[in-house]
């Protein structure tokens, strides 16, 4: 009990490093800040809350972004990032270094959300048989012309465009193209191939494609 | 190369070459075909326009805090249990919060409770009196309080008290603690006790009760050196819950 002072010496550095994360200012890769995420990582299986904090400020905003951006609502995003992370915290015992910690992360951060949206009745079963379920040519829904789509895309457009993707090619999409993940990385975190995960992104940016110029073709007519 | 033929390839393409290394037929058919060079700029003006969209979001600050509760609830987070193993063990036989003995109802139940009740009062915003030293805490409790968080069962949540501790603290409030840590009468009166009924564990208890007693003083110091410092208040807070669990295990062993 003794050095539990000193305990806590150490507890406000870790903490520290823990606002520094939050404030954007960390660098996990500099011994200087004073933890790396694979320390991090040992300390919080170890029951360490700065630990669980530094783990949490340096992987929520890709976790929140990736819930938002599927089901575009703040307040069910961060329900949907909790449950990720405590998904994540509880078995954190188990990690084992085979793959990277972020993508095991995000690989259940998909699946809450996954969840969620079968929940809501979205037919949903795996995300597996989704992408294969799509894996059919989008279907030219509009009868657009092919007209290129010129300028800025407007961002709010685009979210609503994103919104009607079904959740498989919605999947890809938010993690390749808007968290930038590679093709490698969403195979391991979505459970397919590279070859499926390219293809589905192709399918889901020419559905996109098909409403941004239907919304447009929309707004052009109403003024 | 025919415009079925550039669909077919764009998936592997589009990300994965540079400008400018597209395969010769690829480039000179998107250039000579509106349609799919169209196709080509939309597709890329798509992405491009996508990662706009990317992490500028951060989930409010309570959801941290949500889930630290929940995984302080679920014992997965136990700042207590880190020893270093080459340091003399210094509480051997305190038993993390997930394990807490069940209370047998016995004269030291209200002082630990009035250790728990002082290390509460330290954490709130409220300017502490200078309190007589002689005072004893015990005849501040109405009664024993076995329904507390910390008096219940061993799969009891975090204790009330720590609850109060998250009142947010005055940086000018000068805290003291309404029972003085060093060598109390409470203290005594305890180890009285264990040598009349377990004589053979007053040495590890008195060892134990000055470790704790050391640590109160020495976070007491630091909580009055930095004043606006409610994790150090909460460190105080734990202290002196540590020393109620001294208390309730004792009693739990030696009855």
């Amino acid at each position: 009990m003794r050095d539990s002072l000193g305990k806590f010496v150490q507890r406000k550095e870790f903490e520290a490093a823990s606002e520094r994360l939050a404030a954007g200012k960390g660098d996990l890769t500099d011994p200087k800040q004073g933890i790396t995420e694979a320390e991090a990582i040992e300390q919080a299986k170890q029951g360490r809350e700065a630990a669980f904090e530094v783990l949490y400020h340096l992987h929520k905003r890709r976790v929140y972004s990736l819930c938002l951006r599927m089901v575009s609502n703040p307040a069910q995003a961060e329900d949907l990032a909790q449950e990720a992370f405590l998904q994540l915290f509880r078995k954190i015992a188990t990690f084992r270094g085979e793959s990277a910690f972020s993508t095991w992360l995000h690989r259940m951060t998909v699946n809450v959300v996954l969840m969620q949206l079968r929940k809501k009745g979205l037919p949903v079963v795996s995300l597996e048989e989704t992408l294969a379920a799509n894996d059919e040519a989008p279907k030219k829904e509009f009868g657009t012309k092919d007209v290129k789509l010129t300028g800025s895309i407007d961002r709010l457009q685009l979210q609503r465009a994103i919104d009607r993707l079904p959740p498989g090619y919605r999947t890809v999409f938010v993690l390749h193209d808007i968290e930038g993940f590679e093709h490698n990385e969403i195979a391991q975190i979505v459970g397919c191939s590279i070859g499926n995960s390219k293809s589905q992104l192709h399918k889901a940016r020419l559905k996109l494609r098909d409403y941004l110029k239907f919304m447009r073709a929309e707004k052009a007519k109403t003024g | 190369m025919k415009c079925s033929d550039v669909e077919r390839v764009l998936p592997e393409l589009l990300d994965g070459a540079p400008d400018g290394a597209f395969p010769a037929d690829f480039e000179t058919h998107v250039k000579s075909c509106p349609a799919c060079s169209n196709l080509v700029s939309d597709l890329k003006l798509i992405s491009s326009e996508a990662r706009q969209l990317a992490a500028t979001e951060e989930p409010a600050p309570r959801v941290w805090l949500r889930i630290a509760a929940e995984l302080r609830a679920e014992g997965l987070i136990s700042d207590a249990a880190i020893r270093e193993p080459e340091s003399a063990p210094t509480r051997p036989i305190l038993v993390p919060t997930s394990r807490r003995p069940r209370w047998s109802a016995w004269w030291l139940a209200p002082v630990a409770a009035a250790l728990v009740a002082a290390g509460s009062y330290v954490v709130s915003h409220k300017p502490a009196p200078q309190v007589a030293k002689q005072q004893a805490p015990a005849t501040r409790v109405a009664s024993p309080i076995p329904e507390t968080p910390a008096a219940t069962s061993a799969s009891a949540p975090t204790p009330a008290p720590r609850q109060m501790a998250q009142k947010p603290a005055k940086p000018t409030d000068t805290i003291r603690p309404a029972v003085e840590p060093e060598s109390s009468e409470e203290d005594q009166q305890f180890l009285t006790a264990v040598s009349t009924r377990a004589p053979s564990m007053r040495t590890t208890y008195e060892n134990q009760l000055k470790a704790v007693n050391a640590d109160i003083r020495e976070t007491q110091a630091y909580v009055d050196r930095n004043p606006g410092d409610t994790d150090a208040r909460q460190h105080l807070m734990d202290a002196y819950e540590q020393k109620a669990l001294l208390y309730q295990i004792a009693l739990d062993r030696i009855q």
